[in-house]
This record gives C-alpha cells, sequence and structure tokens, in this order.
C-alpha cells in the first residue's frame, strides 16, 4: 500500500497509525525504497526551498525536494553542492541522498553529504517531530542528529527539513584521463596523488587501470595546473573540457556506465581495491570493469552486479567489506560483513521503540 | 560508598594511578572554566586501553558516575568532575599506534595531544587540519567529544570531518568500534552521532585520524582597520567574493594590546580592528587568488595590509592569533568569555552592537574570533574585587547572547553546551528535541554515568563548590540547578 | 582566577603572589612546556596545578604538607612563564612561596642534614671542592649508597680539575672598550674554572677590562629557590658591598646565577635596601648579551668545519629571556654550523640543586635532553650554565661519550685561539 503525504502533520499522522512503514520520495535508488510488504510513504509531495541566502552560503529544503532544482538554484549563485550527490537525473531527492548516504565523484575535494548537512528535521518512530543541528554553519549544541541521518536508510525517522552548507563552485574545470599499464600503476600514481599537494576535485580510479582526475578553480591558474599535473604523472591522457567535460561527469555520475544493471556502493579503503578487482573478477558471473567506478581515491566503490546477491554477499565478506544494494531486488540491501554494535542498537531503539522502520 | 569498592579499583590500577588524597584531586576540581569546581571522589590515571575498559566497568558494576579528562582545556565545564565521581585522566595514553602515510591515517590514542598528530605527519608532507587554538595542549580525546574547530576549519571542517573510526568503551562497560579507516559507510552515521557528543555517550579508546598533504602554498594577509564593523564586513565581502580562504580571523584592538604583549607578533598598535586572512592550497592557484583577495581587501578600506613573506612571518602571525586567548588575562584579572554564532552577513553588525553594549555596561569586550565561519569569541572584562563590575559583566554578557540568537545565530560554535549552558538549550531545541536527544543518551547509557549533568538541562550532581554565580547563572541564561 | 588570599597576612611577598594566582586563566598553555608534566602526566606535577595547590595552601583549605610532594618536585626552570600567554609571573609565586612555606616547615633529620649539606656547600667553592673531591673518591662506593646520596655522585666527574684561583684583574688587550666585573660563581670554579678563564681571555681580546672583586660570594640564588630567603638575603647583601661601581656592568657567565641575581628585586621587596639591589640586578648580565651589546670581535674561519648544537639553559632562556645572542655569537664563527635541539625549550633536569634533591625525575629529563641532543647530529653541544652542562655530561656520557660538552665562551675562546677544528 501507498500513502502520499505531502505535508508533515499527515505524516506524523501516518507513522502513528501504521505498524511498519518505509519511505519514497524519487525512487531513485529502487532497491531502498521498494515495497517489502510495509506500507509505503510517498513524500515526494514534501518538496520545496524554505531558505536559501547566497551570501550565507546555506540553503534549508524539504526533503522531497529534488536535487536538479536545488542544483539550478545554487548554480544561478555561483555555487554548488560539494558531495557532488548522484542520481540527479534519475529524480533523486534531497532526503533520499541523506537516507542513503550517497556522495558522488567531486566529494574527494571537500567531503561527502556528512560533512555539508548542517541542520534536520525528522518524524521519529512514534509520530514525534524533531530537529537537531541548526542553520548556521557552525553549532555546536546538542547532539549531532543531522550526521546521523547520514545513511539511516529511514530506519530511524522520517526526514522532513534539511539545512545545508555550499560553497562557490569552481570558476572553470578541466579534465584529464589517463591510462596505465597494469591496475598496480594505476593505484600508485592514485595514492601519490592523494598524498601530494595538488588538489583535485575528483580522483577516480576507473578499472581496470585508468584514473580520471578532475582539476578546478580560476581560470587563469588551469592551463599551468594541468601542465603540472601531466609532469607529475610524466605520462600523456586524454583532456576533456567545456561542455565535454560537463557531459562526462554528469554520465557517470548518473550510473549510465552500469548499463541499467542492479547497482550496488561498497565503502572501502584504496588497499583493498587490488584484492576486490580480483575477487570479482573471479567472481561467477563477472561483469567488465567498465561497470565498476571507484572515486575519492579508491574509497567509494559503485559498482554494477548481475549475479547471486548471496554470491556478493560472500564475495565482500570475504574481503572485510561492506555493501549497500541501491537498485535490484535483495533480501536485504545491506550486503558483507556486519557491523552492527548496541551503540546503534540501543539508539535505533531510542528513535524507533515500536520498530515501525524496521525492515 | 564503602571502601571496599575503591579497594576492587585500586586493586586495577597499580598504586600511584588511583588518586585519593586531597592535594592530588584538588588541581582536577576545574577545567579551563574555573568558575566551576567540584571535588571528585578520586582521579584514575589508566595507562592502557584494558585499563580504560576495566575502570568503567567498575564505574558501570558500582554504579559510580565518570569523567573522562584529556588536557581539561574545556571553556564549558565539559570536563569538571562529578561531585563523588570519578575523573579517569587519559594523558598518559598517548601514544600514536599507527601512522600510514600512504593512507594518510592515523591511529592514535586519545590522551595523544593535537599538535603531536602533526608533528609526527610533518615528516611524510601531511598534518591533521583540526586546529583549535588550545592544539598544542589539548587531546585529540577531548577534541572528538567536543567536536572542536580552529581557524583553518573553513575548507576542510571540524574534527568530526576529519575521524574516521573510534573505538569506544560504552559506559556499560561494552566495546564497540564505530566507523573505519574508509571516508566512507553503509548504514547510519554512529561515529557522527559518537563525535561531539560531549562525554555522554562513553569514552573514545582509539581514534582514527584522516590526514591531509600540508598545503603547498599559504598566502597570509593582515589587514588592520580603523573599526571593527569595517573588518566584520570585510568577512562577508571575502565570503561573497567566491573565494574559499583556509582561515579568517578578527582581533580587536584590546586583543591585539594582549596578544602583542604576550608574544610580540607585530601587530599594527593602533589599529581598531585586525583581519588574518590566509589562502592555502596549490601554488598556482593560491597566487592567482591571491591577486582576487587584495583587490577584495583594497575594497574593503583596510588602511594596512601586510602580507607574510616567509613561513616565520606567518608564524609570528599566528602566534600572536593562537595566544590571544589566555593573553587577555594581561588585560584584567577576571573574563567571562562567550562562544555565539551569527550568520556571517550580520558579523558587522554584530561587532558594532557589541561596541556600544561595551560602551553602555562600562566594561570593555575584547574580540577574537572565527570570523570567517560567524563564531564570536566575545571576552567581558571585569575586575571581581570592584563592587558592581561582575554584575554589569553579567548582563552584558546576556545582552550579547541575546543579540546572537535575534540575528538567527546560535549559542555556541565550538565549546560546547557542559556545564555552562545546559539551561540555554532550550532556547535552541524544542522540549520534543531535548527529550529525543535525552532518549537516545539513556539508552546508551541508561544510568546516566557517564559526564553525568553536563548538556541537558536540569538533574546534575549537587554541592558544586564555586566562587559566586556565574554571569549567565544570574541572568538565567544558564543554571546549575 | 579569583582566590582568597590573605594578601594582607603574607608579608611582602604576598601582593605578589596573589597577583600570580589572579592571572592565571587556568588554560593549560603551560603544560607542554612543563618538564615534570612532560615526565608524570598528571595535573599536581603542571604548572596549573600547582598555582592551584599554592593557592589553596595560602588560603587556608590544604595543608602545605600535602601539597609539598608536588611543589617540591618544581624545577623552577620557568619553562611555564615562557609558555605562559597571560603573563603568569609563575617564578616569583614559587619562590616567594617556598620563602614563605620554608619558615613553618617540618624536615626529617635525614633531610635536614642533605639541605643542610648542600645549603653549606654548594656556594663556598673551597667546601664545595672538599666535598667534590672526596665524592670523587666515593663514586665507586656509589652502589652501596642509598639513592639520595648517590645521585649526586653520579654528576661528579672521576677526577677534579686543578684549582686555578683567578687573578683580581685581568687587563683589556689593546686599547680599552670597557670595564666590567665578574661574578665568578660558586659551583663551575670548581667543577670547571676553565669557564672563567674563558670568559676572561675573550672579554680582553674584545678590549675589556675585568675586576674580579676577591671578596664576592654566592649570588643566593640556590638558597632563595630552596626557600631560604635569610640565608639568600646575607649572600646578596655581601655581593653588593664587594663590587665596585666603576664599572660598565657586571658580567655573569652561569646562567643560574644571572638569573639569581636579577631576581633580587623580589628577594628584596619590602627591605631598606632594594634600590640599591635593584641597582646591582640592572648592571648585572650574561656575558653574551654584554659581549653581542660591544660588539663582538669577528674570530677567524675555522680550518674544518664544526657542527654545535645549543642547549638554551632554562636560567638564561626562560628566565632571562636571553635566546638569540649566544646563538649568534656562535654563528659568528666562520664554519661553525650551528643546529637546534628538538625539545630545546624542555629542561635538562639540572635545575640548580634539583638533580640531588630529585635525582629520579632529573634523569629522566637528562636522558631525554641527551636523546634529544645525540639526534641533532652535532657532535659538540654549547650552552651557558655550569649546572646544564654538568647534566648533560652525566647524561651524555652513558649514551654517547664523545659528545663534547662546553660553555658558548669556551667555544668562541676555543676559536679565538684557532683550535676550535
Ligand atoms: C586558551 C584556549 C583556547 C581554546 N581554543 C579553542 C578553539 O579554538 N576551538 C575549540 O573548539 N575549542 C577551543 N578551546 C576549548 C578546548 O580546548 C577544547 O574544547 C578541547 O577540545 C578540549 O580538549 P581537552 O583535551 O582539554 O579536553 P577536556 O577539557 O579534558 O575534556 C573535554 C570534554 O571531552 C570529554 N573527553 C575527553 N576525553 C575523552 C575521551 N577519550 N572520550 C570521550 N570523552 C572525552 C570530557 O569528558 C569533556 O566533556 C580552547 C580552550 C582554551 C583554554
Ligand atoms: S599558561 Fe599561564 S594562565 Fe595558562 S594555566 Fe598556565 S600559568 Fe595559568
Ligand atoms: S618552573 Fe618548570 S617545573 Fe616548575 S612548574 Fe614551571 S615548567 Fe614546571
Amino acid at each position: 500500500m501507498v500513502i502520499k503525504t505531502p505535508t508533515i502533520p499527515e505524516i506524523q499522522e501516518a507513522v502513528k497509525a501504521q505498524p511498519r512503514l518505509l519511505c519514497r520520495a524519487g525512487g531513485s535508488k529502487q532497491a531502498l525504497s521498494g515495497a517489502d510488504g510495509s506500507v509505503t510513504l510517498d513524500v515526494s509531495g514534501l518538496s520545496g526551498v524554505l531558505e536559501y541566502q547566497a551570501g550565507e552560503f546555506v540553503f534549508t529544503a524539504l526533503a522531497g525536494t529534488p536535487l536538479l532544482e536545488i542544483e539550478k538554484m545554487l548554480s544561478e549563485k555561483g555555487q554548488y553542492l560539494p558531495f557532488d550527490p548522484p542520481l540527479a537525473d534519475a529524480g533523486a531527492t534531497l532526503g533520499g541522498t541523506v537516507a542513503a548516504g550517497l556522495s558522488g565523484p567531486m566529494r574527494w575535494r571537500y567531503g561527502g553529504v556528512r560533512d555539508f548537512i548542517l541542520g534536520v528535521k525528522f518524524v521519529d518512530g512514534e509520530g514525534s517531530l524533531v530537529r537537531g543541528g541548526g542553520r548556521v554553519v557552525k553549532n555546536a549544541a546538542g547532539f549531532d542528529l543531522p550526521k546521523l541521518m547520514v545513511g539511516s536508510l529511514g530506519r530511524l525517522g522520517v526526514l522532513v527539513e534539511l539545512s545545508f552548507k555550499v560553497f562557490p563552485a569552481p570558476q572553470a574545470t578541466r579534465t584529464l584521463r589517463v591510462a596505465f599499464g597494469r591496475l598496480e600503476e594505476a593505484l600508485e600514481a592514485c595514492l601519490r596523488l592523494a598524498a601530494s599537494a595538488i588538489e583535485l576535485y575528483a580522483l577516480d580510479f576507473e578499472p581496470p587501470a585508468g584514473l580520471a582526475l578532475r582539476l578546478g578553480g580560476l581560470e587563469k591558474a588551469l592551463e599551468e595546473r594541468s601542465r603540472r599535473l601531466w609532469s607529475f604523472l610524466g605520462k600523456d591522457g586524454e583532456l576533456l573540457e567545456g561542455e565535454r567535460e560537463a557531459r562526462y561527469w554528469r554520465g557517470i555520475n548518473n550510473f549510465g556506465w552500469a548499463g541499467g544493471k542492479p547497482l550496488v556502493k561498497v565503502a572501502l579503503t584504496p588497499k583493498k581495491i587490488a584484492g576486490l578487482e580480483a575477487a570479482l573478477l573471479h567472481s561467477s558471473n563477472p561483469l567488465p570493469s567498465s561497470t565498476r567506478r571507484y572515486h575519492a581515491a579508491g574509497h567509494l566503490l559503485y559498482m554494477a552486479w548481475d549475479g547471486s546477491w548471496t554470491e556478493l554477499d560472500t564475495l565482500l565478506k570475504t574481503q572485510g567489506l561492506a555493501g549497500l544494494v541501491l537498485a535490484g531486488n535483495p533480501l536485504s540491501p545491506a550486503l558483507g560483513i556486519n557491523s552492527a554494535h548496541p551503540f546503534g542498537e540501543r539508539a535505533t531503539r531510542a528513535l524507533d521503540p515500536q520498530g515501525k522502520f524496521a525492515r | 560508598m564503602s571502601k571496599e569498592v575503591l579497594q576492587e579499583l585500586s586493586k586495577l590500577l597499580p598504586a600511584g594511578r588511583l588518586l585519593t588524597a586531597a592535594a592530588a584531586l584538588s588541581p582536577y576540581q576545574s577545567d579551563a572554566l574555573t568558575a566551576f569546581k567540584a571535588k571528585p571522589l578520586a582521579v584514575a590515571l589508566p595507562e592502557s586501553a584494558g585499563e580504560v575498559i576495566e575502570t568503567v566497568r567498575w564505574c558501570a558494576k558500582h554504579q559510580i558516575p565518570f569523567v573522562a579528562r584529556g588536557s581539561g582545556t574545556s571553556l564549558s565545564g565539559g570536563s569538571l568532575p562529578i561531585d563523588g565521581g570519578l575523573v579517569i585522566g587519559l594523558n598518559r595514553l598517548n601514544r600514536i599506534l599507527k601512522l600510514d602515510p600512504k593512507e594518510r591515517v592515523a591511529v592514535v590514542e586519545p590522551g595523544v595531544v593535537n599538535l603531536d598528530v602533526s608533528k609526527a605527519a610533518a615528516p611524510f608532507g601531511l598534518y591533521y587540519a583540526p586546529d583549535p587554538s588550545s592544539q598544542p595542549v589539548s587531546t585529540i580525546g577531548g577534541n572528538l567529544a567536543f567536536n572542536s574547530g580552529g581557524a583553518h576549519c573553513l575548507k576542510y571542517g571540524m574534527t568530526s570531518n576529519h575521524v574516521l573510526g573510534a573505538k569506544v568503551v560504552l559506559p556499560t562497560g561494552e566495546v564497540v568500534e564505530l566507523g573505519g579507516e574508509s571516508l566512507e559507510n553503509t548504514g547510519p552515521d554512529w561515529l557522527g552521532l559518537f563525535v561531539g557528543s560531549e562525554g555522554l555517550m562513553g569514552v573514545a579508546l582509539e581514534i582514527k585520524l584522516r590526514l591531509l598533504p600540508k598545503p603547498e602554498k599559504y598566502h597570509t594577509v593582515l589587514a588592520a582597520y580603523d573599526s571593527l564593523e569595517k573588518a566584520g564586513s570585510a568577512v562577508a565581502m571575502v565570503v561573497a567574493s567566491g573565494l574559499l580562504p583556509g582561515a579568517m580571523e578578527i582581533m580587536d584592538s584590546l586583543a591585539i594590546e594582549a596578544a602583542e604583549a604576550a608574544v610580540q607578533a607585530g601587530y599594527p598598535q593602533d589599529a581598531k580592528a585586525l583581519l588574518i586572512v590566509e589562502l592555502e592550497g596549490e601554488t598556482l592557484e593560491v597566487e592567482a587568488e591571491a591577486r582576487h583577495l587584495s583587490e577584495v581587501i583594497e575594497a574593503s578600506r583596510a588602511y594596512k595590509v601586510q602580507i607574510a613573506r616567509n613561513e616565520a612571518e606567518r608564524a609570528k602571525i599566528w602566534k600572536g592569533r593562537k595566544a590571544a586567548f589566555s593573553a587577555v588575562g594581561r588585560l584584567s584579572p577576571d573574563y567571562i568569555v562567550q562562544d555565539g554564532v551569527v550568520p556571517r552577513s550580520k558579523l558587522g553588525q554584530a561587532l558594532s552592537e557589541i561596541e556600544k553594549l561595551s560602551l553602555r555596561y562600562g566594561l570593555r569586550v575584547a574580540n577574537v574570533f572565527h570570523a570567517g565561519d560567524g563564531n564570536l569569541h566575545p571576552l567581558i572584562l571585569y575586575d571581581g574585587r570592584v563592587p558592581g563590575e561582575l554584575e554589569r559583566g553579567e548582563e552584558l554578557a546576556g545582552e550579547i547572547l541575546k543579540l546572537c540568537v535575534a540575528l538567527g545565530g546560535s549559542i555556541t560554535g565550538e565549546h560546547g553546551v557542559g556545564m555552562e549552558k545546559k539551561r540555554y538549550l532550550p532556547a535552541m531545541f524544542a522540549e520534543a528535541d531535548i527529550e529525543l536527544m535525552r532518549k537516545i543518551r539513556q539508552s546508551v547509557d541508561p544510568h546516566e554515568l557517564s559526564n553525568r549533568g553536563k548538556m541537558f538541562p536540569g538533574g546534575e550532581a549537587e554541592a558544586l563548590v564555586r566562587q559566586g554565580l556565574h554571569p549567565l547563572e544570574k541572568r538565567g541564561v544558564i543554571s546549575r540547578e | 582566577m579569583q582566590h582568597k588570599i590573605p594578601v594582607e597576612k603574607l608579608g611582602p611577598q604576598g601582593e605578589t603572589m596573589a597577583r600570580a594566582v589572579e592571572q592565571c586563566v587556568h588554560c593549560g598553555f603551560c603544560l607542554p612546556a612543563c618538564p615534570t608534566y612532560q615526565v608524570l602526566q598528571e595535573e599536581m606535577d603542571s604548572p596549573r596545578g600547582r598555582i592551584f595547590l599554592m593557592k589553596e595552601v595560602l588560603e587556608g583549605s590544604l595543608k602545605p604538607v600535602d601539597a609539598e610532594p608536588y611543589l617540591d618536585r618544581c624545577l623552577g626552570c620557568l619553562g611555564c612563564v615562557s609558555a605562559c600567554p597571560s603573563g603568569v609571573a609563575y617564578g616569583e609565586l614559587i619562590s616567594s612561596y617556598r620563602m614563605h612555606q620554608e619558615a613553618t616547615r617540618r624536615r626529617s633529620p635525614l633531610e635536614k642534614a642533605f639541605r643542610f649539606g648542600i645549603q653549606e656547600t654548594l656556594p663556598y667553592p673551597a667546601r664545595f671542592r672538599a666535598a667534590a673531591l672526596f665524592g670523587s673518591l666515593a663514586k665507586p662506593l656509589g652502589s652501596l649508597l642509598p639513592k639520595k646520596l648517590s645521585a649526586p655522585l653520579e654528576l661528579l666527574p672521576s677526577a677534579l680539575p686543578a684549582a686555578r684561583p683567578l687573578p683580581e684583574l685581568y687587563p683589556a688587550e689593546g686599547s680599552r672598550r670597557a670595564r666590567v666585573a665578574l661574578l665568578a660563581g660558586c659551583a663551575q670554579q670548581v667543577l670547571r674554572p676553565e669557564i672563567n678563564w674563558a670568559t676572561l681571555r675573550v672579554l680582553a681580546k674584545n678590549g675589556v677590562e675585568v675586576v674580579i672583586p676577591k671578596s664576592q660570594g654566592c649570588c643566593g640564588a640556590l638558597s632563595m629557590h630552596t626557600g631560604e630567603r635569610a640565608r639568600a638575603l646575607a649572600f646578596a647583601r655581601k655581593n653588593l658591598e664587594a663590587f665596585p661601581s666603576d664599572i660598565d656592568a657586571i658580567i655573569t657567565n652561569a646562567a643560574g646565577c644571572g638569573s639569581g641575581i636579577h631576581e633580587y628585586l623580589l628577594l628584596f621587596k619590602g627591605e631598606a635596601d632594594f634600590d640599591k639591589a635593584a641597582g646591582f640586578a640592572k648592571q648585572s648580565k650574561d656575558v653574551s648579551v654584554f659581549l653581542s651589546e660591544l660588539g663582538l670581535l669577528a674570530p677567524k674561519a675555522l680550518h674544518s668545519p664544526v657542527q654545535v648544537a645549543y642547549h638554551d639553559a632554562c636560567h638564561l632562556a626562560h628566565a632571562q629571556g636571553v635566546r638569540s645572542e649566544p646563538r649568534s655569537i656562535l654563528s659568528s664563527i666562520p664554519g661553525l654550523d650551528l643546529v637546534e635541539i628538538s625539545e630545546g625549550d624542555l629542561c635538562c633536569g639540572s635545575a640548580g640543586s634539583y638533580n640531588l634533591e630529585q635525582p629520579e625525575i632529573a634523569n629522566t629529563l637528562g636522558r631525554r635532553k641527551a636523546a634529544n641532543i645525540v639526534a641533532s647530529g652535532a657532535r659538540l653541544v654549547a650552552t651557558g650554565n655550569i649546572g646544564c652542562i654538568t647534566q648533560i655530561e652525566a647524561a651524555l656520557k652513558k649514551q654517547s661519550p664523545e659528545f663534547r660538552v662546553l660553555h658558548t665562551l669556551e667555544v668562541l675562546d676555543l676559536a679565538y685561539r684557532e683550535i676550535l677544528g
């Protein structure tokens, strides 16, 4: 059953009335919002920007506001969402992005969604409307509930309103794609770059052995900075600029490369990449490496998968990794190692004592 | 409490590491907010994570409240002992357990001093970014508990943005791992909840920190203004220009005077306000930005602009800024520190209002603060021995706080609620918000053992000893009930 | 910090003590600078903690004897003073406090005998020489003695240099540029008479005539820092008489003595001859400061380059603020490569008679300092204080026996004589 709840009181009402609920807004991460037998709350109607002061670099919007709308509003003032959330073209909303905890390639420069969220309003498991954080860029009062909500998958409450800080967008960007002979070589260069003083907006590893490097900043310094990047790598590559460059990243951040296959997010560190790549190649249904994309110097992987979920679950466990299915139909979207702990379990119970959001 | 109970703890900690004598306890009775004092039952000085765990389990078993303590530099009474409770002094857990330059991760014990992390990382061209002014003293454990910020937190954020993971002993004695080594995670951000929880949810035992490559180039500008308001407006202009400096700090004439006396930083002495703006990053980019910045500073009507020509000059500028806070102790026997935040576009207005208030109350107010994020630190100077000054100081402090809230800001940017601002929490949050936070705390710490009586209004231990009412308490802004 | 110290009841130093307590904002910036805190990592053994303890004793809420163990461990190195942004005069506080407490303090017979021994020997070169000679002979027996008595032995060289009495006047070479009087120091005359001779030669070479008053004695610092105010005053007065007035400066070449004299302002507070003592203090200068002001005759280039690490003696750097002058003297020697020692602000553990009274902490600090010096890469360390020289030599002997520890002026003297490198 789907209930449309375009207002906060309606959401509160629904939470109080229903025994089990799941939230959906844009529906762009189908595995996280798909029907599981419980009642679906459609909050896509809860949309709109409540406050935006360009001079302050902060805004507050309702949770169902589409990312596209926010990006448009910001770019008119030369600003952007530094955590570069994915799936904007697929209709992703601000709330869904926070609940799923998703950031994109440019998170490398200044941080992910957790690093930019300032405040949150949500309906907890008992139907109360609560607020955490604030609307100014710095605030140390109370527990950091806004951060907690990042990646909460709707299990801790229904997000209704969110405040973010934003940054000035780089005046210009350009991208260098470089291919290496072997995976190890590419990873080595990736780590070297990550520890260097060269500041990149995106530092992507493209298996089997490529890097995509996005530079940004003042137009006049960009030419010389890219020459420097080249000489740092000691290698030539393909240069992307202008509209072509923007299209390239837009495609990546909307997962065009996954070919519509089920999609998984994996959190990892660079040293795990080689092992994981090997394991994936040896899986029973290996997909081409072009259906995987490592962002943030190898801390964030988005990958397509169309084998069995049990197999991927085991594979990730063996690698000591945890994953989250974004699109597909697994039994549970959480894969790989189980990091449940009493701290999380107890705090979850405080937020949702009757287990209404459990799945 | 019976003798045997304490005896049990003394079996866990070798002689000399469980302090119970009056003279040994006395120096632990306050943090950097000496207006509050309390005598603990004892001070435990564990030397390993194992000993901390055992100590917390002992507290859990006997339901004895405890406070973890780093270097005791909290300005809000955060590490104030609990009357009759245990202080767990973590300074001896000061080892850097791992430093991986390739992955840029450091794993440290909670008693490691902030600056020591950067020192250890320096040979690899790395550093630990959050830089509270107390960084030569304050510990990573304390920084984590308070989500401390610093001058250089504009670009890369506060402590929370640099902690990747933590091993924590919960108030029940269970040990959990929060976060990991990756910048990303799947599932709720439990680590994010723990960081900044002011020691109310257990003790961090091991902390994984992200290290950043040291910026290749700094461009440090010191601009002098003939009014505080102009400096405040300059900050708004820099922010609006689309530049993203690493730091933006303001000091007013009193702070300049104090800092100059303390460390001879070479600040222009006739300035009404100084603005420090620092660009950091790739040389080529910073050089281009610097040209842009100088136009903005010029337009802001600074009457004198000084640019650090080398690392030594830069260090001098920063030394003055970082010492300014304590240096104000030179100007006055007593002062009250506030930590309010205002929207950056309202800085100029807030500062001129404060100036007017200062005149009206006949008390000097020194301003040294993180201008880039609108985080004010007004220091109200008074002499407690002069009849009436304390009372005037109290009123003035209250007026400034009211001003911050009226301008759409917050009561605290980084010093935390602790003991000092607990009663003010309801001004920031509705009852339901606070209720939920309390529920979370109680689910993790059912007996409220961990730093009992802090952050939430009411309910704290009795018999706190202090000299005279805190100004804000008299104003009815805070209370210890 | 607010306090309830009964200032009126505490005599001339009461105001000084109260002012220091008042000025402390409890910020903790002094913690990293404090050697005992660095070693012990506990609040009672930090400057901030000690200020709290003294405050409570002075207020009457804590028994002095309870605070003693922690206050006794303070080296008086004044590292905290350099580090304190708030300008807390910790040195004045602890010296006044010690003088104030010593009168009523109970000590065990062994402690008394030990302190009496120190007070009655160290300040008197002849007695100290006799005791040290005996000590040198007794060195092999060290392991048989209780810790308290064996510690001083470890610091003694295995043989004492021959005594070389100083002349009453040492003339300038060439035309006279200045006339000064030298405070010869107590321990240094016995442990390393060469320092004074090197000082005289260097001054003479720079055209300075030096008077060495015969009737001078100990500056009184040792007594003052251990709380023996009356004894300290007696020593100081003796010097006020002994030194002539027709001089450009009183020269000290032991940091401890130099800072001791500067503390006459505190010692004489409330005394009739305060002005005289203040004048004396104003006239005295560390030899490195005097030479820098005078303008140093440039030494010839060294035959082969030498790396020298400079160690800041606490009583020069923290107590007198003298840091750059000795360094510029050393770097004025062509071919001398001056290197810094990490944790340079931290005391070596010598601190007057501290290494005799608190040998364990002193040893830990000595080892730490020695390790930092060795890590500097140099094989020669220069400093401006005999106490540091003895302490560092003893500590280095265990780690790196080939090391040379010299007074800054000895280095300069060797350079003038073209036998440094
Ligand atoms: C002069 C001065 C300047 C300052 N400047 C700044 C500034 O620029 N920015 C800023 O943010 N703050 C600043 N502060 C405040 C203070 O330094 C910070 O709050 C700092 O993080 C406290 O660290 P600490 O080690 O002293 O912790 P403490 O004061 O000992 O403890 C602080 C809190 O942390 C808890 N805690 C300590 N260790 C742990 C642990 N391992 N696990 C769980 N909880 C723990 C304690 O219980 C307490 O609640 C300043 C303070 C002073 C005195
Ligand atoms: S640095 Fe100075 S003001 Fe701060 S605690 Fe130490 S003595 Fe007190
Ligand atoms: S004088 Fe030295 S030992 Fe004593 S408190 Fe100060 S820094 Fe510590």
